[in-house]
């Protein structure tokens, strides 16, 4: 499935409390402030919902950047133009 | 990001329609960027005592304090430290100042062997451990209540969808999820035991969301998360519940709309023989629907009625449609109108004299709905949707009238409410009715009748009764024969928004002759009522008219039991009247004396005409 790189942003927008525009290939743990693990929490939950998957757990872990986070929803299916 | 509350009246508009984990994330944020004086919100605290990871709850919880109108401020004791948070008055949590207390409590953090080793437990070994847990329970709830008079929330335990014995498990004397029940009945006295003490049935809760739904096995072994993202979600509004219900914003009043929500079909086209309601399907849903309404009524919610038709018509079916389990005494306010239902429902705020945030408003029409979010962000909002069978449950899952106290007084309100009702005066009110329209980006597709769309154009001109200045009824090939008269064009107007595509929903036929055009039928779909798109389609016929070579322009309205709301139509559109009895009236439109223009809010695309081939 195609997705477009906004609606992903929206994603982080929302859990993060920042601006949408603010989050590119380079966002992460170490460049957002409020990437703590409560709130990774939330982003798996958020993401789970919004493109209906669900992640194992090692690939949570993994998912510690915007990019990380596309690589992972790739094996998902979910593809970004 | 701006710390005004512009964004979290915007985030708090978008989970009105859109309540996804996203979304309370996103309020909750917002939240947090203001301060509780630029909210404008009044502060409520809640404290939670708990010994499982309740995190993911709280952005549900705080953005629903703040939909009912709260600037919420939470606190949360340390993991597993429900003990050091109530028995000592020195803790953090009494110093805190709750307004409530929450003690969320999972059953294999306070008693791992029940849970998991089950099988290991004599029936004397179970029954002490339920005897220790319910001891220490009322311990803690019985200190909390000598430290504090707020109200406290304690939830139940959730039984286990698969228990150590299996099959076996029901059939033996001392049995796990007997065991649970016994838990759960005890907590039930215990809560009764003190004031102001109530019961979270997390157990019903898990049971309506189902296994798979309630449980996240990931974030249970990772961090101490046993609930699914659904759980979360629904045990947050489900605090709500009680945070309503004890703060005094429960929702007091039912406002319905009638057709396709109180029964199947459309009064005003269908007529009273014609809606659906009884006992088979599908009238079946609609009754099974009213039942529960009248329920609700039963249990002190005033009930209204807001719709677009003629109040008769209406009036009609409660008073003498056999099936009908509402009836006219059991309403306490009408508004039945061609009024938009903003304007409506602020009419039954003020004649019932209660406040638009007591409101619950139902309809089946999305369009309505988000007309009603847009604009009363106050009024909770439930869209039935298209599936009648579903009515039901999307009013009793909701919860809006939720009370902790029941008395017969309360199956007395909406006649209290009628008598105030009758007492207020009507007031008008202003909506910005025109921005919600341009926010819907509304398309509309003018064309002539062609090979596909004729079948449509007669149907409408044979179904169309309200919006429908001639009613003159046309068959397929008698719309095919105008279509190809040169002296005639049949347009069709298809009509798309943001939300959805209605399709064709509008019809005007005109007439030549020399300098002179008639219109000789003008409809709208009913579908298609109170966007102003019928300004499009005139607006096209005018222009038509003028193309053709004619400089005068005739409509005419002739009075049916069923389109009254047109009667005006000509004259609002700036047309001049020729002549007019009650029956009949003839207007005109001079292209040099007079003007009109189509509302600027719809989009107007033209579609090049085709060759339609006459019936020999």
């Amino acid at each position: 499935m195609l997705s477009s790189e906004d609606k992903l942003k929206q994603v982080f927008a929302d859990v993060f409390g920042v601006d949408s525009n603010s989050i590119d290939e380079n966002s992460s743990v170490d460049t957002i402030e409020k990437w703590n693990s409560f709130n990774h929490m939330k982003l798996v939950l958020a993401l789970e919902e919004q493109y209906d998957v669900r992640f194992q757990m090692n690939q949570t872990i993994e998912m510690l950047s915007y990019a990380l986070v596309k690589v992972v929803l790739s094996e998902h299916g979910i593809v970004f133009n | 990001m701006a710390a005004d509350s512009e964004t979290l009246n915007a985030a708090l508009r978008r989970l009105s329609r859109d309540s996804s984990y996203s979304a309370y994330a996103s309020a909750a944020n917002a939240l947090h960027e203001l301060t509780p004086e630029a909210s404008e919100l009044q502060i409520l605290r809640v404290a939670i005592s708990r010994n499982f990871t309740v995190e993911g709850m709280v952005p549900v919880l705080e953005a629903e304090l703040a939909r009912a109108g709260f600037y919420p401020q939470v606190y949360l004791g340390e993991f597993d430290a429900i003990s050091q948070d109530l028995l000592d008055l020195q803790s953090g949590l009494y110093s805190f100042r709750p307004d409530f207390i929450v003690i969320a409590h999972w059953l294999e953090t306070l008693a791992p062997q029940f849970g998991s080793r089950f099988i290991s437990m004599s029936p004397a070994e179970a029954t002490a451990e339920i005897d220790r847990v319910l001891e220490e329970i009322r311990t803690r709830i019985a200190t909390v209540r000598q430290h504090s008079a707020v109200p406290v929330l304690v939830n139940n335990f959730v039984l286990p969808p698969y228990p150590t014995l299996g099959i076996l498990d029901s059939q033996s004397e001392s049995h796990q999820i007997g065991g649970i029940l016994r838990l759960n009945a005890g907590i039930q006295t215990i809560a009764r035991e003190f004031p102001d003490v109530y019961v979270v049935d997390l157990m019903s809760l898990s049971a309506r969301l189902g296994y798979e739904q309630t449980f996240d096995e990931r974030y249970w072994h990772f961090g101490g998360s046993p609930l699914s993202r659904a759980a979360m979600c629904a045990l947050g509004r489900e605090y709500m519940k009680f945070i309503r219900a004890l703060r005094g914003r429960v929702r007091k009043c039912l406002v319905v709309d009638c057709d396709n929500t109180l029964w199947g079909g459309i009064i005003g086209e269908d007529g009273i023989g014609g809606i659906k309601l009884g006992s088979a399907y599908p009238g079946s849903c609609y009754t099974t629907f009213q039942r529960e309404i009248l329920n609700l009524k039963d249990r002190g919610v005033i009930l209204s009625v807001c719709s677009k038709n003629n109040e008769e018509d209406v009036r009609e079916v409660f008073r003498d449609h056999p099936e009908m389990l509402l009836r006219e005494e059991h309403i306490a306010a009408w508004e039945v109108n061609w009024d938009d239902k903003v304007t409506n429902l602020r009419k039954i705020a003020a004649r019932l004299n209660i406040g638009l945030d007591a409101i619950v408003f139902v309809d089946d029409s999305r369009f309505e709905c988000d007309f009603v979010r847009e604009n009363l962000p106050e009024v909770e909002v439930l869209n039935l949707g298209e599936e009648p069978s579903a009515y039901l449950r999307l009013l009793s899952s909701s919860g809006y009238f939720d009370s902790l106290t029941f008395s017969r007084e309360d199956s007395l309100r909406t006649q209290m409410y009628r008598a105030e009702a009758q007492r207020q005066d009507l007031q008008n009110s202003t909506t910005s009715l025109p921005e919600y329209l341009a926010s819907l980006r509304m398309v509309a597709t003018l064309g002539k009748a062609d090979e596909i769309t004729i079948a449509r154009i007669a149907q409408l001109t044979q179904k169309t009764n309200q919006f429908n200045l001639t009613t003159r009824r046309y068959t397929e090939s008698e719309i095919r024969r105008f279509a190809s008269d040169p002296a005639m064009d049949v347009f069709y107007m298809k009509l798309r928004d943001r939300v959805s595509d209605l399709g064709l929903v509008g019809v005007a036929i005109l007439k030549y002759e020399g300098q002179q055009a008639t219109i000789d039928t003008f409809l709208l779909s009913c579908r298609a009522l109170g966007r102003g798109a019928e300004g499009v389609l005139l607006e096209h016929c005018l222009k038509s008219a003028a193309k053709a070579g004619a400089d005068r322009v005739l409509g005419c309205y002739s009075r049916t039991s069923r389109n009254a709301q047109v009667a005006d139509f000509y004259n609002r559109c700036h047309f001049a009247t020729v002549s007019r009895t009650t029956e009949e009236s003839v207007w005109e439109f001079g292209a040099k004396t007079n003007f009109f223009r189509a509302p600027d809010w719809i989009q107007v695309e033209v579609i090049p005409c085709k060759e339609i081939h006459a019936v020999k």
